[in-house]
């Protein structure tokens, strides 16, 4: 009996190594992992409905429970009234935000998929989010993924119905930038913290200021030129070390993005002209 | 194992990507599915516990994108452990429970660091222990008290409508 739970356990771990070499050596999350998230992506879709739908009514409730008319009446009818202005107010906010996805996606040069997002992963390991678009969709590995304010990361697994997006902030996250008053060169990093910090050279004429706009480079050819990332916050500087790290301020508000744009298609032509401040 | 144990495992796993989030402090969220997984442990023994930690920590894997395999070896191996705890160290006393669920969360984190070093996880282990092991292992375990005392009420009420 007792050497029967330890084999369990040998099973067991043996399992979960070969799942981790299996997807090493073949590059994707593995038949598995396809299969299961084929069965939990629409899960994933009803609990995002059923959580909004209870913060949403748990804000109700404590909107109403401020209300003190003393008419029953009139109560019952500023309540309703409330309602109606709320829903209203959340339709007015999720248009306003799709209007300018819209506008973004009509200016840019090349061609643009929406999604929505119906999950998150913030723990500090791993810091991304789910999309409901995948494979069917034309989703593939490495797309970029951007809202009307900047970049917010890229593809990095593709299922059937959805894709998993590695924010910037992911600790193993690295894009190519650079500021875009001085045009000087860089590396933005993710870190474990959930910050973001510019890496770059620290030669004479470097010249990166706080509330410098840190935007993609588009060396690598992954990330169109121009997107923006950041703005300088602060600069750690090392001395005489040769890369100074500059720590960013993110454009985008990863918490709060529930609309993102995939990007299809590559284009050579800066992008920066095409996002405004506060999108 | 039986249908609600495997209704808890599958929906307090896919939960900690889309609905844990919103009870984050400050960016920290607690590891409900370990928690889970030590609660299964502690009732149902290691071989239990072992089996939903490992499928706790795959659905996790593949809800949350990160590497398929690690959080399924780290949950069974937690989950096996408080399993082997139960009838030694008072690990029945929610008292015990509590701090055990804290340090077996810095422990699990600790095996999950040593995994991703494997595959060249970027950061370095003081990074992730001060802002993502510690702070989570605190919230797990007040989340943990939290489960215990409900867990204790439970066990009250239900002995008294026997007697």
């Amino acid at each position: 009996m007792r050497g029967r739970r330890y084999v369990l356990l040998v099973l067991v771990l043996l399992l979960s190594l070969l799942l981790l070499t299996v997807q090493t050596r073949t590059g994707g999350a593995g038949r598995a992992g396809e299969l299961v998230a084929f069965v939990t992506t629409p899960v994933q879709s009803v609990f995002v409905m059923i959580t909004r739908g209870a913060f949403g009514m748990w804000n109700r409730y404590v909107e109403w429970k401020s209300l003190t008319a003393d008419n029953a009446l009139l109560r019952l009818e500023a309540e309703r009234l409330r309602v109606e202005a709320l829903r209203a107010r959340e339709s007015e906010q999720e248009n306003a935000r799709l209007r300018r996805l819209l506008t973004l996606r009509e200016r840019l040069p090349l061609s643009t998929l929406g999604g929505e997002i119906i999950g998150r992963e913030a723990g500090g390991w791993v810091r991304s989010l789910t999309v409901n678009r995948g494979h069917s969709s034309g989703v593939v590995q490495q797309m970029p993924v951007i809202v009307p304010q900047g970049l917010v990361g890229r593809v990095v697994q593709v299922r059937s119905r959805a894709s998993v997006v590695q924010l910037l902030t992911d600790p193993t996250s690295a894009v190519g930038a650079m500021a875009q008053r001085t045009r000087t060169q860089g590396l933005v990093e993710g870190d474990a913290g959930g910050a973001l910090r510019f890496k770059f050279m620290a030669r004479d004429g470097a010249g990166v200021a706080p509330g410098d706009l840190v935007i993609t480079s588009g060396l690598g050819n992954l990330f169109p030129k121009g997107l923006p990332i950041g703005r300088v916050a602060r600069i750690e500087d090392k001395g005489s070390a040769l890369f100074h790290f500059a720590v960013l301020a993110p454009v985008v508000d990863f918490a709060r993005v529930e609309e993102v744009l995939l990007l299809t298609e590559q284009t050579t032509h800066d992008v920066a002209s095409l996002f405004q401040e506060g999108g | 194992m039986r249908p609600l144990l495997l209704l808890m495992t599958f929906s307090g796993s896919l939960a900690q990507s889309n609905v844990v989030p919103a009870f984050s402090i400050g960016g920290v969220t607690p590891d409900v599915p370990l928690i889970l997984t030590v609660f299964v442990a502690l009732r149902r023994g290691p071989e239990t516990g072992c089996l939903v930690g490992f499928a706790a920590g795959f659905l996790q894997d593949v809800a949350g994108g990160g590497l398929l395999g690690v959080q399924a070896f780290t949950k069974a191996l937690a989950g096996f452990a408080m399993g082997l705890l139960v009838g030694r160290f008072w690990v029945s006393k929610p008292m015990v429970q509590v701090p055990g669920l804290v340090l077996l969360t810095l422990g699990e984190g600790l095996v999950r660091f040593l995994i991703l070093q494997l595959f060249h996880f970027p950061a370095s282990l003081g990074d992730v222990f001060i802002h993502v092991i510690l702070p989570q292992a605190l919230y797990n375990g007040f989340v943990g008290a939290a489960c215990a005392l409900t867990l204790s009420a439970a066990d009250v009420l239900r002995s008294r409508a026997w007697s």
